[in-house]
């Protein structure tokens, strides 16, 4: 095995036919996962980060949506595009998946107990006392406080921080290799989010499992990541190590993300900057940098082709798709500018 | 539950004596009287009679003995039908139109949730247009026609086969109440179709649903397990109001193939003023409306937990 990464997707294409025409979601998107890495895809809303996720899980609604072209391994085998019965060989087993808002993502007509143990006996045969056992037991280890009697409890008698606590713990159920964390503290108030946020990374560096969380909050990406994708506009805009893309980010766009964000020290003359404009429309993508009508340093060609990604050969996991990156492109004293506001407010 | 089930007990009591009284009022403010048909030839007969039944009394303190008789579970002796107590007439006849409207409902309920679920498997394809099709017939047909073309239709096959297939009217055994309860039933199952596709439809895009998926559990499993039983609750919330409708609205299809059942009872009555019986049928009918309101209200919190803990 360990000639393969973990996951692997390369060049996903996601589409969904609406009545307004066809929406390109997620627009050739390639990254990769190691086992026990936790990997942050970040970006704004609309950007494709969840349809990227749920593809590869084979969950979104098909039609409207439509994998278009990409593929997705994992340990080396094809997962993109399988039918429900050789999906499931994967999905619950290999993969586990939380999702946003755990209010609504559990059953309402079944107890916790029976919805956890409904993924064992699924996947792993068991009896139903078997499983139950087993659940109380992933309760108990995502500190769940009187597991037995909380077994027998239905969602609405849970508090949302409790119920997500569930959710992991059913997705947990059969060990999986990789964890898809879909904004799972979105929905959550702050104290709560940190508490979750602890949870996941405890549950990783004990069981050497490798998580994908989705977001659109860099201090999650901050405190819980050690890889990052961010996405804009359907596609991968810049890629590398949390550091890389905290203190050394390459594209306008993640920098621009970095000086939206507030930060806990505080400064009197720091203003909070929204990046003008908003993203571009997905019904007819721009042919250039989906990023160069809001972007202040937009070249000529930014408008014309879209840039591939660009990466320092000293630094090759760090990865831009800015024409700015290009060897030979002119330094801009702009970004450098940009560079020290935004890492003084670190 | 027992304070939830004895508060709906109590409501349910307070609604039968509402109903009670209403009846008793209405009836009332008709022109005219039982005594008013052929019997009471001469004004001297005519007293008697009123004096026997209590008729000269005045109206409110009829409704006090009226009442009170009630309570002990007296519906009075019938004016048009010599000497026959209501209780009789509606221990007689009750259980038949209870057991045609049974039947009915559950063909209704067994029909509605399947042809209901497949249309949703099958949205906008074959079966689900054509479902729907017959689904609008059957909401916008009256009872009448498909009773009158249900028959047609037996007399028809049982002259193909040149057997008697299937009774084509009257009472007795089972094979009687077949054809009858469909047509009664029809009406129901094809509202409840409606109900349990757009349940259905619904319950396929929750969150919760998407999550059984990422789970890897099987489409069957997700269809039965997760989307099925949620799907159901509309459903049996207006169960109980159907479920009356069905009994007391049963009448036009007892007629038609002549089934002994209440139904006949309770128009006739109408329509002769015969005041003993309107009220025992109506308040009678009432009573079991109520109870099936409440007995599904305590099924819905079997299978709705939210409801069962609140």
């Amino acid at each position: 095995m360990g000639m393969h990464k973990l996951l692997e997707v390369s060049n996903l294409s996601v589409e969904f036919e609406t009545y307004g025409g066809v929406v390109k979601a997620v627009r050739g998107v390639d990254f990769s996962v190691d086992a026990g890495e936790v990997l942050a895809i970040v970006g704004e809303s609309g950007c494709g980060k969840s349809v990227t996720v749920q593809s590869i899980m084979g969950i979104i609604p098909m039609p409207p949506g439509k994998i278009t072209g990409g593929s997705a391994k994992l340990k080396g085998s094809e997962i993109l595009g399988l039918d429900a019965q050789a999906a499931n060989q994967f999905r619950g087993k290999e993969i586990g998946m939380i999702f946003q808002d755990p209010m609504t993502s559990l059953n309402p007509t079944m107890t916790i107990g029976a919805q956890i143990a409904e993924t064992l006996k699924v996947h792993r045969g068991l009896s139903t006392k078997q499983a139950s056992e087993i659940a109380s037991e992933l309760l108990i280890r995502t500190r769940i406080p009187e597991a037995q009697k909380r077994l027998h409890q239905y969602p609405f008698e849970f508090s949302g921080g409790m119920l997500q606590r569930a959710m992991i713990a059913q997705s947990l159920a059969c060990s999986p290799s990789l964890l898809i964390a879909d904004e799972p503290t979105t929905a959550l108030d702050v104290t709560i989010q940190a508490q979750i946020l602890d949870l996941l990374k405890e549950l990783q560096s004990r069981d050497g499992m490798a998580i994908i969380l989705i977001t659109h909050d860099l201090a999650v990406v901050a405190r819980t990541a050690q890889n990052v994708c961010v996405m804009y506009a359907g596609q991968i805009v810049e890629q590398g190590s949390v550091d890389e893309i905290f203190y050394k980010s390459a594209h306008p766009y993640t920098l621009g993300l970095k000086l939206a964000m507030p930060s806990n020290v505080s400064q009197q003359n720091k203003k909070l900057e929204p990046i003008p404009g908003s993203p571009p429309d997905l019904f007819s993508p721009p042919s250039g940098c989906g990023y160069a009508a809001r972007c202040p340093h937009a070249m000529r060609i930014c408008h014309k082709e879209n840039p591939p990604l660009f990466s320092d050969p000293r630094e090759p996991h760090h990865a831009a798709r800015c024409w700015l990156q290009a060897p030979g492109a002119p330094k801009t004293e702009g970004l450098h500018q940009l560079h020290l506001i935004a890492s003084h407010g670190e | 539950m027992l304070k939830y089930t004895f508060g709906r007990i109590l409501s349910g009591l307070v609604t039968i004596w509402f109903i009670a009284t209403a009846t008793f009022l209405a009836m009332h403010a008709v022109p005219g009287d039982p005594l008013m048909n052929e019997k009471a030839t001469t004004p001297e007969i005519r007293e008697n009679l009123a004096r026997k039944y209590g008729l000269d009394k005045p109206i409110a303190e009829q409704y006090v003995i009226y009442l009170g008789n009630m309570v002990q579970g007296d519906f009075g002796i019938s004016f048009t039908q010599q000497n026959r107590k209501v209780n009789d007439i509606i221990q007689d006849h009750f259980p038949v139109s209870a057991a045609l409207g049974i039947l009915a409902i559950t063909f209704a309920a067994l029909g509605g949730i399947l042809w209901g679920a497949l249309t949703a498997l099958y949205r906008n394809q074959l079966p689900d247009i054509i479902i729907m099709f017959l689904v609008i017939l059957g909401i916008s047909v009256p009872s009448f026609v498909f009773a009158a073309l249900g028959q047609l239709l037996l007399v028809n096959i049982n002259q193909w086969f040149n057997i008697s297939f299937l009774p084509v009217a009257g009472w007795g055994t089972f094979a009687h109440m077949i054809v009858p309860s469909l047509v009664l039933g029809l009406g129901t199952m094809a509202l409840l179709t409606r109900l349990m596709r757009s349940s259905m439809l619904e319950i396929v895009n929750e969150d919760f649903i998407r999550t059984a998926r990422a789970k890897g559990l099987s489409p069957s499993r997700i269809f039965f397990q997760h989307q099925l039983r949620n799907a159901i609750l509309p459903v049996v919330t207006v169960l109980g109001p159907q479920i009356a409708a069905i009994t007391t609205g049963g009448f036009v299809v007892e007629l038609v193939f002549a089934i002994p059942g209440l139904g006949r009872y309770f128009v006739q009555a109408v329509q002769q003023l015969d005041y003993t019986v309107i009220m025992g049928t109506t308040v009678f009918y009432g009573a079991f409306l109520v109870f099936m309101v409440i007995l599904v209200d305590i099924i819905y919190g079997f299978i709705d937990p939210r409801v069962r803990l609140k």
